[in-house]
């Protein structure tokens, strides 16, 4: 009996051992992968952040732009600057050949006429002059600068060519390759080049696509947690309607898209692509989600302090808007945001409702075609440039890190400023 | 308020019937209360004083399925009828519950609230003296008279007990029930707020309800005795507790069950 006693005793500890390390591995796991993942994003990524230019010294000649000696500032903006820009790049090697000339050419970004035109009317005295001009690489230079490109490969297979390696690696020699940091990469819209192409359209998307989100849901689901949880006659219909409010949260969010497409496209025609119909269509997806969490919190106040409004005679409105709302907008503040930093990374909605397109233009209202974070990782991550593949990696940075703010205000909203119940 | 040396009657309760759902919860209660006494209400657990209580003030209308019938007349008015407002109501009747529920609010906006959303203050000089004579009335003003725009929640339990009573007569009330008010505090808090009870019968009509019988001897005048949702037994403390006529009644004060 009492030897019984012991192996029992003995099993029930072992058991309670085993619980923990398994508990503890699939803890070690999940960290793991998350310190892979993480791993694998800053190492690829953290390299777009930097951006390769090379210094070529441009002659601005007068004559070549057909410019006066004195050009108003409307003279320099016409001017033909093709011709210096491709001088000076000629110049490199005095000595190539029609076909080396236009591989030089491509050794730098595709707009590079638009930098030495820049420079010139920021400083109108170079006229005339030649001055070493910082000039963006195009984005293969760029890859070989940072060694995210194998020398290695056969020319064929490789879209930087021996020549073009030549005379960089000369560069590279005299000092006349510079790396900086990559500020473009947060100024400038999408574009076909990788090494100008930018966040700033697809984040004024998501940021215009979760204001309008926000102020659609954010009242529509605070009434309506209101209504059903303080004013409400707990019923049949008012059940039903809670257990659909429930399955709409567990809703796929591409079906929200086809609703957005076939209602708000196609019934009310609002302009396509644009943050206005993507933040409708995400808030239909937020909406149960701040439903729950507004509920939730009215629920956790305490019924005693409804019964202490109500005793003073106040009415059942009054109670609800001065005391109970108050006490529970913690909580739901914070399932707010919670349920923005969900459509924040949302991308099957957007992109049936076009905000996958290409936009190379920074909106100014949510009435612009924009696209937004999550859609620009997917159409960088269609890219075939090698270019490409560190600015996808560096904006799921940048969301990653949109959303660690937005939720660490939630926690900071719930933590300081929820009532404590004794 | 005496006439002919009769205490005159505050409510009455006629034929009070409460059901919950299809259980009927309180049986034909006939109770009437006097004016500026205390009338404590005693019984077991479950036996339907708290609900009678809550038909006073029309607090169960907050429940659902809770249905009140018969007639509870106060100022000659019925307050079962559909033409009663619950807002100006418990604007006369105040009430006191068993766990304190201090809004989570600072002291003076605790007893500010009630004369606020009732409109009985015109400025905030007003206002002050409200509070003051409120908390003052409470026995609670010279402890937090410097720190009248702190957490209310921050205050012990007797204190905080203190301030809902405070509280529930900053409306100034005829009537002032009272759930178990002593039943979340340690003695010497109970002593206080007994003593309090004491000072507001002056003013107030009051009606504690209690688990304790020694509390109901020491300050009601009179007692209702409450079991299984009928009322035993009701008449002046004196009488209930030292020669009650039901044996019932008996055995509940002896501590033979309960």
């Amino acid at each position: 009996m009492n030897k019984n006693k012991e192996k029992l005793l003995a099993k029930r500890y072992s058991s309670e051992k085993r619980f923990q390390f398994l508990g503890k591995s699939a803890i070690f796991m999940a960290l793991l992968f998350l310190a892979f993942f993480i791993f694998k994003i800053f190492s690829t990524g953290y390299t777009a952040f930097q951006k390769t230019w090379l210094i070529v010294p441009v002659n601005f000649d007068a004559e070549t732009m057909y410019l006066d000696t004195n050009p108003s500032k409307e003279d320099l903006e016409d001017a033909d600057y093709f011709e210096i820009s491709l001088q000076s790049m000629f110049n490199l090697d005095k000595n190539a050949n029609e076909k080396q000339q236009n591989e030089l050419k491509k050794m730098v970004s595709y707009f590079f006429e638009r930098e030495i035109k820049q420079e010139l009317i920021n400083d109108p005295s170079l006229l005339g002059k030649t001055k070493d001009i910082y000039i963006t690489a195009s984005d293969d230079l760029d890859q070989v600068f940072k060694g995210n490109y194998p020398r290695d490969l056969p020319e064929k297979q490789r879209r930087v060519t021996d020549y073009q390696l030549k005379i960089f690696d000369q560069l590279v020699e005299q000092g006349k390759v510079e790396s900086k940091f990559n500020l473009s990469f947060f100024t400038y819209p999408d574009s076909r080049e990788a090494e100008l192409a930018g966040i700033a359209s697809s984040f004024m998307g998501s940021i215009f696509s979760i204001l309008v989100c926000l102020a659609i849901a954010f009242p529509v689901a605070v009434l309506a947690a209101i209504y059903l949880e303080e004013f409400a006659p707990k019923n049949r219909f008012t059940d039903f309607i809670e257990v659909n409010i429930n399955n709409l949260a567990a809703v796929p969010s591409i079906v929200f898209g086809l609703l957005g497409l076939g209602i708000l496209l196609a019934v009310f025609q609002l302009p396509r692509s644009t943050p206005l119909v993507g933040g409708i269509t995400l808030s239909l997806m937020t909406l149960p989600t701040i439903i729950i969490a507004c509920r939730a919190s009215l629920k956790a106040v305490p019924p005693s302090i409804r019964e202490a409004a109500l005793a003073m005679g106040a009415s059942r409105m009054q109670t609800t808007m001065h005391h109970t709302v108050p006490l529970s907008m913690p909580g739901t503040l914070s399932g707010t945001i919670i349920g923005l930093a969900q459509a924040l990374g949302e991308t099957a909605p957007l992109i049936l409702i076009g905000m996958v397109a290409f936009v190379n233009t920074i909106p100014g209202s949510p009435m612009d075609p924009a696209a937004s974070l999550p859609v620009q990782i997917y159409i960088w991550a269609e890219s075939a440039e090698r270019g490409f593949v560190e600015k996808v990696s560096a904006c799921i940075m940048v969301l990653l890190g949109f959303l660690i703010v937005m939720n660490l205000f939630a926690q900071i909203i719930r933590h300081k400023f929820e009532k404590k119940w004794s | 308020m005496k006439k002919n040396g009769v205490n005159m009657i505050k409510i009455s309760a006629k034929n009070v019937d409460v059901f919950y759902g299809k259980k009927q919860a309180l049986f034909n209660i006939n109770l009437e209360i006097e004016e500026n006494q205390v009338t404590a209400l005693i019984g077991p657990s479950g036996c339907g004083k708290s609900t009678f209580l809550r038909c006073l003030n029309r607090m169960n209308d907050v429940i659902d399925i809770c249905n009140v019938q018969g007639e509870i007349v106060i100022n000659d008015f019925n307050i079962n009828d559909k033409g009663c407002d619950v807002v100006r109501l418990r604007e006369k009747i105040g009430m006191v519950f068993q766990k304190p529920n201090p809004f989570p609010k600072t002291l003076y906006e605790n007893i500010s609230y009630g004369p606020t959303i009732h409109g009985m203050a015109q400025s905030k000089q007003e206002m002050d003296e409200i509070v003051e004579t409120s908390l003052k009335k409470a026995a609670l003003w010279e402890e937090v008279k410097d720190r009248l725009h702190e957490p209310g929640t921050g205050l012990s339990g007797g204190q905080q007990q203190r301030l809902c009573i405070a509280r529930a007569i900053s409306v100034q009330p005829e009537v002032i029930l009272m759930d178990e008010p002593c039943s979340a505090l340690d003695p010497i808090a109970t002593a206080q707020i007994e003593e309090l009870i004491d000072e507001l019968k002056k003013e107030h009509t009051i009606i504690i309800v209690t688990h304790s019988m020694a509390q109901a001897a020491r300050v009601s005048q009179n007692t209702g005795f409450f079991h299984l949702g009928e009322l035993i037994e009701h008449g002046s403390t004196d009488k209930i507790f030292k020669n009650p006529e039901n044996n019932k009644t008996q055995d509940y004060i002896t501590g033979r069950f309960g």
